[in-house]
């Protein structure tokens, strides 16, 4: 394709500028792997050591070993799925009544549905913790995941956003054809923000899997706990496991490379399609 | 989506504008924020009206609440570590916001071209945002390390003397600040969403009328981005306004309270010091404050920001 | 047909609902709260096997609250569940909430079972937790401050080793100009010399743990305190704890011996660099808490222990977590069973011969036996009893337990200014006018529990 070639930014260009902002965001990170395998010794020697002698991989069966690491990963798995679902169905629904139904009121419920994310979460904690309780979802995994079922006023006004760019003839021509509001949803709207949902999908991912307040207040049995819990039990107090800890850290964020990796080819996706087929 | 198509439903437009009944519209509206309305009253209502209530309160959540009246908000008004908090979070929004949103937009427009490889780069860019919190913050601790960390390893290299980074009163908020640059995945990738939504053919379009590169940039890119440049500015501003956890975990508010950002002032006065009703009485002040900029940003977002679901053109 | 139904379901319900009930029937659930490392975690959780198993009927259950080392999260959850009126049974407590809960009644008052089963005397002297004549909990273990010391580096310097009799520590004076020695840039020069480079130290004197409680034992030493014994006055900005303040910044900044690695107003989450410091011969002298030993034991490196520097005379802190039983409790009597159980040192006892604790049991510091059962095995370094174990004869409790708004006292008022002394931005003196003018400020002084 011709217009593809940028006259001023040629591809060597491109790929430097890549290369350059990769390291900057990797260096950290090939710290952190690095100092999974290495000895606390190696870890702080002087002058740094960069790749350790022998590769401890011991510290990795030592992550599994000090804490039910599977366990915290089964659990935590289990949180993050329903989230995500949770997101993808009601904030997409929620968006789009609030980006393209001209309803009555709209406008103040939107803006009252914004003004949650203004409030700190501090003042709110505790009340909801009370308001748990008389629900019985103490102990439970109830309070990490049905509030996303409800809709989250963050991805609620992203996904406003990224509808109010789809024109609206697509929605009024579909009505002539008799549509009904779900049916443009599934049918138009979901195809055409897949990138956009594909975004709502790796946040909530994200955000639960990392999620540490909650759980913590939630959740007492250790049984049930999540691996944020876990990395913080290896972070807690006065002990200097920093090789365990890193191992832990890489093996939480593994799955997240390799789930993240596969959503990102919708950005791509979306670039190919251009517009809605069918 | 071809231009022969748009016309064509533009012409629909006009006979099916009676199927828009506004009835019809109220009902389905109402009914699908029907979850968003039940969650705002179950999750949202309730913690909000006892906060605003118990930000006039004397409540240390151990005995029964008492009323102060407007106490606890004269008291934050008299409070110096009140106003450094204001000011360094003030200093860190301001400064770090428009470095994300520019770092980010640019990251992501390098992050859209056709190279090999891009899901590699794409996921080598959003790594920083793929750890837990807990775990970056003691990573860069350690890379700030003054014996230990990786940055001064290198100044040394170069013979720089070593800095202080987030153990410096002067250079704690520019520490996290470029801390916050690494970590601007999130950002990256609303905006990639964001450039997948331009057609292909307005870019072509453009180019074929011998548009530069930059003409392409300003007249196509910009306006059809610009909803979330919007959304990335708003949450930017609501996420700097609140930063709280790398403070928390790394610096404590310290040295000598240069990072004493709001919440993390707020967070101790509710849980290290309990003080619940003053706690409440900042975070209402956040809230009035925060509501008032985002305003002012939607206010002005009609001048600038381009719906094209509003047919503007 | 529909009646007959809806009564086979209740009833169908009612069963479902008390049948655990009734086989759990004189089976007594104990749920107690605690923090730790994830090692911590396992020998507690090995304490309350062997105590069902000693008590059968009794089941406990853990409940385990990872968490910062400010404590602020642990207390988080502790006050979320008080309101919601779910607190366990007992537990760990954070020691500087400790005063606010006791006065407000959440803790049981333990002065009558105390005295029926004669325990009084039987640990330290500073164990129970009393708030205004009862004993409302106790600590949960004993832990204090040591100097310690890696001795390849001290011989190579030519430093001799500190004595080990606390009675005996080495004066401020002759302890600084140890640090000098020890201290060399990276072309070998001391500070003091000409030409010496202290940006490029290679080798440092002294590190010291630098945050509220761990500068108690310098300033006692100087006669010193931080507040009077009424919790009334604000003794930080008197001469003798501006002195240790400025003496230690000078460390820092004046005789650059002192390698200052964390100046965050916590010591945690942040990077074990003095410690790791000390194995790798970057250091000479560490001042930090007993339990730390822990991990330096397991770096294997020549570790000693002295006593610490002296101002004018021997002191000594006593810090460690609060354990308590919450007064909601439906089952007083087990509860105070499993609390003994866990004061009982031979019951967990991995927690002392590791090094992160010393035991609460008075036996255990002056029985030989007794003393042999923690601290003859390679992680406790000779000299380990004249320098730690017998210092704590002396050892005055953190007053965090009695004065009221300690943590905003120090949070708010005081670190902040400290920091300066560190950084070298202020004066001992006009730092802790400072403090003091803040503490005022705020209305910070209440009084005591």
């Amino acid at each position: 394709m011709a217009t593809q070639k940028e006259k001023w930014l040629s591809k060597p260009l491109i790929y430097i500028a890549l290369i350059v902002g990769a390291l900057f965001t990797v260096a950290p990170f090939i710290w952190l792997v690095r100092s999974s395998v290495m000895t606390i010794q190696e870890i702080f020697s002087m002058p740094p050591k960069w790749l350790p002698a022998v590769p401890q991989w011991h510290n990795y069966v030592d992550v599994f070993t000090t804490l039910p690491f599977g366990q915290f990963f089964i659990n935590t798995t289990v949180i993050v799925i329903l989230n995500v679902i949770g997101a993808l169905l009601s904030n997409t629904i929620m968006a789009y009544a609030f980006a393209r139904i001209p309803f009555r009121g709209r406008s103040i419920m939107y803006g009252l549905c914004l003004a949650t994310l203004m409030l700190p979460a501090t003042v709110t904690m505790i009340p909801l913790f009370i308001k748990w309780k008389y629900l019985g979802g103490l102990n439970t995994f109830a309070p990490l995941f049905v509030p996303a079922f409800f809709g989250n006023a963050f991805y609620i006004f992203m996904l406003h956003q990224f509808f109010k760019t789809i024109p609206i003839e697509f929605d009024e021509a579909a009505f002539v054809d008799g549509a009904s509001y779900p049916q443009i949803i599934a049918k138009i709207i979901v195809p055409v923000a897949k990138p956009a949902l594909a975004v709502v999908a790796i946040f909530s991912f994200l955000n639960s899997w990392n999620d540490f307040m909650g759980p913590l207040l939630y959740l007492n049995d250790q049984a049930k706990f999540t691996l944020s819990l876990g990395l913080k039990m290896f972070l807690s107090m006065f002990r200097a496991e920093w090789n365990t800890l890193m191992a832990a850290a890489t093996l939480a964020v593994l799955p997240l490379v390799a789930i993240f990796f596969m959503a990102q080819r919708y950005f791509i996706e979306g670039l190919t399609m251009g517009g809605i087929k069918g | 989506m071809s231009f022969e198509q748009i016309s064509r439903i533009k012409q629909k437009k006009a006979s099916s504008k009676k199927h828009f009944l506004s009835r019809q519209q109220n009902f389905w509206g109402w009914l699908l924020i029907t979850p968003a309305v039940l969650g705002l009253s179950i999750w949202v209502f309730f913690p909000l009206v006892l906060s605003l209530l118990a930000s006039f309160w004397h409540w240390d959540m151990l005995m029964p609440p008492s009323w102060n009246g407007f106490q606890n908000y004269a008291m934050m008004f008299q409070d110096q570590i009140f106003w450094q908090s204001v000011w360094v979070t003030i200093y860190f929004t301001v400064v770090g916001v428009p470095l994300q949103i520019v770092a980010g937009f640019g990251a992501a427009l390098l992050l859209n071209t056709k190279v090999r490889a891009m899901g590699f780069f794409r996921t080598i860019y959003y790594l920083p945002s793929l750890l837990p919190i807990a775990v970056t913050s003691a990573l860069w601790l350690w890379l700030y390390n003054k014996q230990f960390g990786l940055f001064n390893i290198i100044l040394d290299k170069f013979g720089l003397p070593p800095g202080q980074w987030v153990f410096g009163t002067g250079s704690v908020i520019p520490s996290l600040i470029l801390m916050s640059i690494w970590g601007i995945g999130n950002t990256i990738v609303i905006f990639l969403a964001g450039l997948q939504g331009i057609p292909q053919e307005l870019m072509e379009a453009v180019a074929i009328d011998g548009g530069k590169a930059w003409h392409r940039f300003r007249h196509v890119v910009l306006p059809l981005t610009s909803p979330v440049i919007f959304y990335n500015i708003i949450i930017g501003i609501i996420g700097g306004l609140q930063t709280f956890t790398q403070p928390y975990l790394m610096t404590n508010g310290g040295p000598a309270n240069a990072s004493l950002f709001y919440v993390l002032h707020l967070y101790r006065q509710a849980f290290m010091y309990s003080n619940m009703g003053y706690a409440c009485a900042m975070a209402w002040f956040l809230f009035i404050i925060t509501a008032v900029i985002a305003g002012l940003v939607f206010k002005s977002s009609t001048l600038w920001v381009f719906y094209e679901g509003e047919g503007r053109k | 047909m529909k009646r007959w139904f809806m009564v086979a379901l209740v009833v169908l319900l009612v069963v479902a609902l008390v049948m655990p009930t009734m086989f759990a029937a004189g089976n007594v659930k104990l749920t107690f709260c605690f923090w730790g490392s994830p090692a911590e975690d396992k020998v507690v959780k090995a304490a309350f096997k062997g105590f069902e198993v000693a008590h059968p009927g009794i089941t406990v259950e853990p409940m385990y609250i990872p968490g910062d080392i400010s404590g602020s999260e642990y207390a988080a959850k502790l006050k979320a569940l008080a309101q919601a009126g779910e607190l366990p049974d007992l537990g760990y407590f954070r020691p500087e909430h400790f005063g606010a809960w006791a006065t407000n009644d959440f803790f049981m008052d333990l002065t009558p079972l105390v005295k029926k089963d004669k325990l009084e005397n039987t640990v330290l002297p500073q164990v129970w937790l009393k708030v205004k004549g009862k004993i409302r909990g106790s600590y949960t273990a004993a832990e204090c401050e040591v100097l310690f010391y890696n001795k390849d580096v001290l011989q190579k310097a030519g430093v001799p080793l500190p004595p080990t009799d606390y009675r005996k520590g080495w004066s401020w004076d002759q302890f600084v100009q140890y640090c000098r020695k020890i201290t060399i840039d990276n072309a070998g020069k001391h500070p003091g010399e000409p030409g010496f480079d202290s940006a490029k130290i290679v080798r440092y004197g002294v590190s010291y743990q630098l945050w509220s409680a761990m500068l108690l034992p310098a300033i006692w030493s100087n006669n010193g305190d931080f507040m009077s014994a009424d919790g009334k006055q604000f003794l930080l900005d008197k001469p003798a704890a501006v002195e240790v303040f400025q003496k230690i910044g000078d460390l820092i900044n004046k005789e650059h011996v002192f390698a200052y690695t964390n100046p965050s107003s916590t010591s945690g989450g942040g990077l074990p660099a003095p410690p790791v410091m000390l194995a790798n011969g970057q250091l000479g002298f560490y001042v930090t808490g007993q339990w730390e030993l822990l991990d330096l034991a397991q770096m294997k490196f020549p570790l000693g222990v002295g006593a610490l520097p002296i101002f004018k005379k021997p002191a000594q802190l006593y810090v460690s977590g609060a354990s308590v039983i919450f007064k909601a409790t439906k089952h007083p009597k087990e509860a105070w069973e499993l609390h003994k159980w866990m004061l009982t040192p031979d019951k967990t006892s991995d927690l002392y011969t590791s090094g992160l604790w010393m035991p609460t049991k008075a036996s255990w510091y002056n029985n030989a036996a007794d003393l042999k059962k923690w601290i003859d095995n390679p992680v406790h370094p000779a000299g380990f009893k004249e320098a730690v174990v017998d210092s704590m004869q002396v050892a005055r409790i953190n007053p965090e337990t009695r004065i009221k708004n300690y943590p905003e006292i120090w949070g708010e008022a005081v670190t902040p200014e400290m920091e300066l002394i560190w950084l070298g931005q202020k004066s001992a003196v006009e730092a802790m006018k400072a403090a003091k003018a803040k503490v005022m400020q705020l209305k910070l002084i209440q009084g005591v529990y």
